[in-house]
C-alpha cells in the first residue's frame, strides 16, 4: 500500500479493494515502525483516525457519495489547527495548547473524506531551513538519515518521502514546502498567496504564509488542490475565484509554452545542481518548450528584503504569545513583567528570539525607514520585475535551493541557513504559485528539486509544466531504499 | 505671592474623542457588541487573539465611519487601510491594536458648535477605525481580564487644536455626540464608556505664534467633568508659568498623561511621558486596505437622515425657535424625536417647544426618565398646546393639566380636561361679567387709580377677576369686559 498515490489509493477504496479501516491501521503501523528512525511526527492521532475510518466505512457502506479524498492518509504540519488536538508549532511556549477550531484547509479535507493521521514536526513556528530549531525533536531525511528533510516543513516532507502517506501539508514563508520537497525527492507546491485560506494556520509572517501540499506526484497534487482552493470568508486576503480544473488541466505536451531562465543571477551555481538544471532545461527542450533568458538580478536582494519584512510581522504576530491567555505561563513570575519576560524567555528557542529582536529592530521608530520601509519599496519592484519577465514567458524556472540536503548539524551560522531560501523566497514576496519537482540526484545519491513559479492566479499552468516534467522524466517514482518495504 | 493675570493667556485644547460604534458584531470578529454581559461571554476566538484567528472587518462599522464623515463634510477616502500598533498589556489580546495611521478612512471636516448662543465652527483632524481593548478587573489577590469589550468598534475622532475655552471644548464634545446620536452611529453612554474624551491641552501667552508643551487629559466620563478639568488644567498651567518666569518654559509643563479627579476639582498625574512611546506601526497584513467607490459613499450620502445642524437651521428659521432652545432641544436627540411626533398634532411650535423642555422636563426630571420612558404620549403633549391656543383652557389650568398627564401617563390631556369640572372654562360672558363686578365693587381705589391714568390698576383688577376664578376664565374675555365695564 505505501507504493501507492493518493489517486491510486482512494481508487482502491472506492472500488472496496481496501477498507478505510485498513488504510488507517497500515498507515498507523507503518509510522509505528518506521517513524522512531525519522521523527517525522509529533502527535499521532491514533484513534482519531480510526474513528474517522470506521465512519468512513460506514458511509460507504451506507452508499453515500464518498468525498474527493475519500480514504486518503493525510499528516499536517503542526502549526495548522485540528480541532481540539494539540497545536505546538514546534515550540515549548505551546506545548499545552489545545487548537479551539479546525483551519479551514482540514475542514476541507475532512469534509471530502480525508483521514488525518497528527502533525508533524518544524522548525519552531516555522522559522527555519532544516527543522532543526524544533523544540521537540530532529526530523531526519529518509534518503540519509543523518541529513535534515529541509525545512520549515521537515516532518512533512519526510512523512511523505519515507511514504508515511501519499499527502502531507506544510507551510512556505520563504521555501518552507519547496526546499523540503527538493531534499526529499518529492513534489512541494505554495500556492498564489491568498488561493488558500490561512484560517487556522499559526502566522508567522502574514503576507508571506501559505498553505500548499506535498506528494509524490502532481496529479496528486492537482488532486488536493481542487479541495482546498476554496474562497474563506475568515481569512480577508483570501481570494474569493472559482476553484478551476487543476486535474483536467494536466497535460504530457508544452506547445507553445515559453519558460524563463534567468540565466545571469544563476552563474553562481555549484557544479553539482548546475548540471541539474541545465539537463532539466534539455528535457523542457525536448518537451517542446521555448526557452528565453529573463532578467531577474533582482533576486539577489530576496533575502535582505524576506528577512526584513518576515521577521516584522513575526515580532507582532508571535506578540500574542505572552502567558496570559495560553499557552505555558512562566511559574517565576511574581508581576505583569515577569510573567511576559520569563514566559517568553522559557517558551521561544533561540532562532524565534533572533527573529523576534530582529524583526522588532527593524519597525523601530528611526530604523524603520531604512529597513521596513526600503524592504516593502524593493518587494514593490520585485513584483514589476517579475510582471516584466512573465511578459517574456509563461512560467520562470529555477533550482530548488542551490544544495542538496547537508547533513543535520552542518549548518550553524544562522545567515548561512538563510542562504538556503535564495531561490524560493521571491514567489512569496511576490505571492506568486510556485513548485518543486524531483529532478533526478547528486553525485552522493540525494534528490535534487527543480522549481517552476508562475504568475499569480497561474497554478494550473504550473502544475500543468511540473506534470509534463514528471511524465518525461519519473525521478519522484524512486523511493529511498531503507524505506522501500512493508512494515512487518 | 506673584499676582496672577489668567487673562494673558489663551488656552489651546485639542480633543481625541473615542466613539464605540453601535453594530451588532464586533469590527473584526462576529462576536456580539454588547455592553453590560457577564465577564467574556462576548467573545470568540479572535477576540482572545488564539493563534491562527484572523480579522475580518466588519462592513457596519466602516458604513457608520464613512456616515460621520460625511456628516462632518470631510473627505471620505477611497484607499484607506490598517495598521498595527504594538504595546504590551493583558486587555490588548495580540499584544497589537489594528488601528488605522496614516491613511485613516475620514480626513478633515468641521463640527459647528453653539457656544454662548453663537455658532462655531471647529475643524476636524482625521477620524480613523481602530478595535477596542478588554478591561482589567482588579481583585484582592489577582487581577482579571474581561474580553467582552475587545474588538468593539471604535470611531477616534481628532480635533485640530482649535478650542480655547472649557466651554467651547465642551459645545464641541456635545455637537459631536449629537451627531453621532442622530446617525445612529453610537449609543453614546458616557458612564458605559461608549463616548470618552480625552484632551490636549497647552496654555500661551495670546501674543504667542507658536505652541507650548501641551498634556493629556484621559477619560473625563461627563461633559461637567470635563470642563472643571480643563479649567482646572488651565489655571494650573498659567499658575506654573507665571510663578516661575525665569525658567525655560519647556521646563516648566512636561509632556504626562492626567486624569481628572472629581473630588479634589484637580487633575492628576499618571503617567510622565519621558519619550514617544514607540508603536512600531507598520500596514496590518491580514487586513486588506478599504477600498471605497464614489458610488457606495454617494449612496451613503443619500441616506443621510437631517442632521443636528441642519436641524438647527430648520428650527430658528422656519419654526422660529429661539437658538438657544432649538439648541437644547437638539442635544437630546430623544426629546427632539418627540418634538417631531408632537409637531404631528399640533403647530405652534415654540409653544411646544416651550412646554416640552420647561414645563414636561421640570415635572419629570427627578424620576431620570425621558416622556417616552415616562409614558406620556407625544401627541397628548401637542393636544395640550392646542387647547391653550384655542382658549379651551388657560395656560393656569394647562399647568395642573400637565401635572395630571405625569400622574397618569397616557391619559389625553382632553380626557382629563372633560372629566375635571375645575378644569372647565368660563366661556358665558354673564358669569365672567359677574365676577367682574365682584371686583369692581371691592376695589374702588384700583378704579380711581386707573381713571387717573395709572396702567397697573387694571392688570391689577385682571388679577384679581383671574384669582377669584382660579385661573378658569379666559384672560382674554376678561380683558375685553373689563375695558368695557371701565369705560
Amino acid at each position: 500500500m505505501y507504493k501507492l498515490s493518493a489517486t491510486e489509493l482512494k481508487e482502491l477504496f472506492s472500488k472496496g479493494e481496501i477498507s478505510a479501516k485498513e488504510i488507517a491501521q497500515n498507515t498507523l503501523k507503518r509510522i509505528e515502525k518506521f517513524d522512531p528512525e525519522v521523527g517525522a511526527f509529533l502527535h499521532v492521532h491514533k484513534d482519531r483516525m480510526l474513528q474517522k475510518a470506521e465512519s468512513l466505512d460506514k458511509k460507504k457502506q451506507s452508499g453515500e457519495k464518498l468525498g474527493s479524498l475519500a480514504g486518503v492518509p493525510i499528516a499536517i504540519k503542526d502549526n495548522i489547527h485540528i480541532n481540539g488536538t494539540i497545536t505546538t508549532c514546534g515550540s515549548k511556549f505551546l506545548s499545552n495548547y489545545k487548537a479551539v477550531f479546525d483551519s479551514t484547509v482540514c475542514r476541507l479535507l475532512e469534509e471530502e473524506d480525508a483521514l488525518l493521521i497528527g502533525k508533524t514536526n518544524l522548525d519552531e513556528f516555522a522559522m527555519g531551513s532544516s527543522t532543526e530549531n524544533s523544540a521537540y525533536q530532529k526530523t531526519r531525511n529518509p534518503w540519509d538519515l543523518a541529513c535534515t528533510p529541509g525545512g520549515s516543513s521537515g516532518g512533512s516532507s519526510a512523512a511523505v518521502a519515507a511514504r508515511f502517506c501519499p499527502i502531507s501539508f506544510g507551510s512556505d514563508t520563504g521555501g518552507s514546502i519547496r526546499q523540503p520537497a527538493s531534499f526529499t525527492g518529492i513534489v512541494g507546491f505554495k500556492p498564489t498567496y491568498g488561493r488558500v485560506s490561512r484560517y487556522g494556520l499559526v502566522a508567522f509572517a502574514s503576507s508571506l504564509d501559505q498553505i500548499g501540499p506535498f506528494s509524490t506526484t502532481v496529479t496528486d497534487t492537482a488532486l488536493v488542490m481542487q479541495v482546498i482552493s476554496k474562497g474563506c470568508d475568515r481569512d480577508s486576503t483570501s481570494i474569493h475565484a472559482k476553484t478551476p480544473d487543476y486535474l483536467a488541466a494536466l497535460s504530457p505536451s508544452l506547445k507553445d509554452f515559453t519558460i524563463g531562465v534567468p540565466w545571469h543571477f544563476l552563474e553562481q551555481l555549484n557544479e553539482d545542481a548546475k548540471q541539474n538544471f541545465l539537463a532539466s532545461v534539455e528535457v523542457y527542450k525536448q518537451l517542446g518548450a521555448k526557452i528565453v533568458d529573463v532578467d531577474l538580478d533582482i533576486l539577489s536582494h530576496s533575502i535582505a528584503v524576506y528577512y526584513v519584512l518576515a521577521t516584522a510581522e513575526a515580532s507582532t504576530n508571535l506578540a500574542r504569545f505572552d502567558g496570559v491567555r495560553y499557552g505555558v505561563r512562566s511559574p517565576k513570575a511574581t508581576n505583569l513583567e515577569e510573567l511576559y519576560d520569563l514566559s517568553r524567555q522559557d517558551g521561544f528557542g533561540a532562532e524565534v528570539k533572533n527573529r523576534i529582536l530582529l524583526g522588532t529592530y527593524v519597525l523601530s521608530s528611526g530604523f524603520k525607514d531604512a529597513y521596513y520601509k526600503k524592504a516593502q519599496q524593493v518587494r514593490a519592484l520585485m513584483i514589476q520585475k517579475f510582471k516584466d519577465a512573465f511578459l517574456k514567458c509563461n512560467l520562470v524556472m529555477l533550482p530548488t535551493a542551490p544544495f542538496p540536503a547537508f547533513k543535520l548539524g552542518a549548518i550553524q551560522d544562522p545567515l548561512q541557513m538563510y542562504l538556503q531560501d535564495v531561490y524560493t523566497i521571491a514567489a512569496n514576496l511576490v505571492g506568486a504559485p510556485a513548485i518543486s519537482i524531483p529532478s533526478g540526484f547528486s553525485s552522493n545519491n540525494m534528490p535534487l528539486g527543480l522549481q517552476l513559479i508562475g504568475p499569480q492566479m497561474h497554478d494550473k499552468e504550473v502544475l500543468s509544466a511540473a506534470y509534463a516534467y514528471e511524465q518525461a522524466t519519473g525521478y519522484g517514482k524512486k523511493i529511498p531504499a531503507h524505506f522501500d518495504k512493508e512494515a512487518l | 505671592m506673584t499676582d496672577i493675570q489668567y487673562d494673558l493667556w489663551q488656552p489651546v485644547i485639542g480633543l481625541e474623542v473615542h466613539v464605540q460604534l453601535n453594530t451588532k458584531s464586533k469590527l473584526f470578529s462576529c462576536a456580539p457588541n454588547r455592553f453590560g454581559d457577564e465577564p467574556n461571554t462576548n467573545i470568540t476566538d479572535v477576540c482572545t487573539g488564539q493563534p491562527g484567528t484572523l480579522p475580518v472587518l466588519n462592513k457596519e462599522a466602516v458604513r457608520k465611519a464613512v456616515q460621520f464623515g460625511l456628516a462632518i463634510k470631510a473627505d471620505v477616502a477611497h484607499f484607506s487601510k490598517f495598521d498595527r500598533k504594538s504595546y504590551f498589556y493583558p486587555d490588548s489580546p495580540r499584544n497589537f491594536q489594528i488601528t488605522q495611521f496614516d491613511q485613516p478612512i475620514i480626513l478633515g471636516g468641521m463640527i459647528v458648535a453653539e457656544v454662548g448662543g453663537q455658532m462655531k465652527t471647529f475643524p476636524v483632524n482625521r477620524a480613523h477605525l481602530e478595535d477596542d481593548a478588554g478591561m482589567l478587573k482588579h481583585f484582592s489577590t489577582f487581577a482579571g481580564v474581561d474580553y467582552n469589550r475587545a474588538g468593539v468598534p471604535l470611531l477616534e475622532v481628532v480635533s485640530e487644536p482649535c478650542m480655547h475655552t472649557p466651554k467651547e471644548a465642551v459645545a464641541y464634545a456635545m455637537a459631536l455626540k449629537a451627531i453621532m446620536e442622530y446617525l445612529d452611529a453610537s449609543d453614546c453612554n458616557m458612564e458605559e464608556g461608549s463616548l470618552r474624551f480625552d484632551a490636549n491641552i497647552s496654555v500661551r501667552l495670546k501674543s504667542e505664534k507658536t505652541l507650548r508643551n501641551k498634556i493629556e487629559i484621559k477619560n473625563m466620563n461627563s461633559f461637567s467633568n470635563m470642563e472643571m478639568a480643563l479649567e482646572s488644567e488651565i489655571r494650573r498651567q498659567i499658575r506654573l508659568y507665571t510663578q516661575n518666569p525665569h525658567e525655560d518654559i519647556n521646563n516648566i509643563i512636561h509632556k504626562g498623561t492626567y486624569r481628572f479627579d472629581p473630588e479634589k476639582k484637580e487633575t492628576v498625574l499618571m503617567r510622565q511621558k519621558e519619550d514617544a512611546e514607540d508603536y512600531r506601526y507598520f500596514p496590518e497584513p491580514d487586513l486588506v486596505p478599504i477600498v471605497l467607490t464614489s458610488a457606495y459613499i454617494e449612496e451613503i450620502r443619500k441616506d443621510l437622515p437631517e442632521l443636528p445642524h441642519d436641524r438647527f437651521k430648520r428650527y430658528t428659521e422656519e419654526l422660529s425657535l429661539p437658538a438657544s432652545a432649538a439648541a437644547t432641544l437638539i442635544n437630546d436627540r430623544q426629546m427632539c424625536l418627540y418634538f417631531e411626533r408632537a409637531l404631528k398634532t399640533c403647530s405652534n411650535a415654540k409653544n411646544l417647544c416651550n412646554w416640552l423642555v420647561v414645563e414636561f422636563t421640570g415635572r419629570i426630571k427627578e424620576s431620570g426618565k425621558t416622556l417616552d420612558q415616562v409614558g406620556i404620549k407625544a401627541e397628548h403633549v401637542g393636544n395640550l398646546v392646542n387647547m391653550i391656543d384655542q382658549g379651551t383652557i388657560t395656560g393656569k389650568i394647562a399647568k395642573s393639566v400637565a401635572d395630571d398627564m405625569v400622574a397618569n401617563p397616557g391619559k389625553d390631556c382632553k380626557d382629563i380636561v372633560k372629566e375635571n369640572p375645575d378644569y372647565q372654562p368660563l366661556q358665558d360672558t354673564s358669569s365672567i361679567e359677574a365676577l367682574i363686578d365682584q371686583v369692581l365693587s371691592e376695589n374702588a381705589q384700583s378704579i380711581a387709580d386707573y381713571k387717573a391714568g395709572k396702567t397697573k390698576a387694571f392688570a391689577y383688577l385682571i388679577g384679581q377677576v383671574m384669582k377669584l376664578c382660579k385661573g378658569a376664565a379666559s384672560p382674554a374675555m376678561v380683558n375685553e369686559i373689563l375695558t368695557k365695564k371701565l369705560q
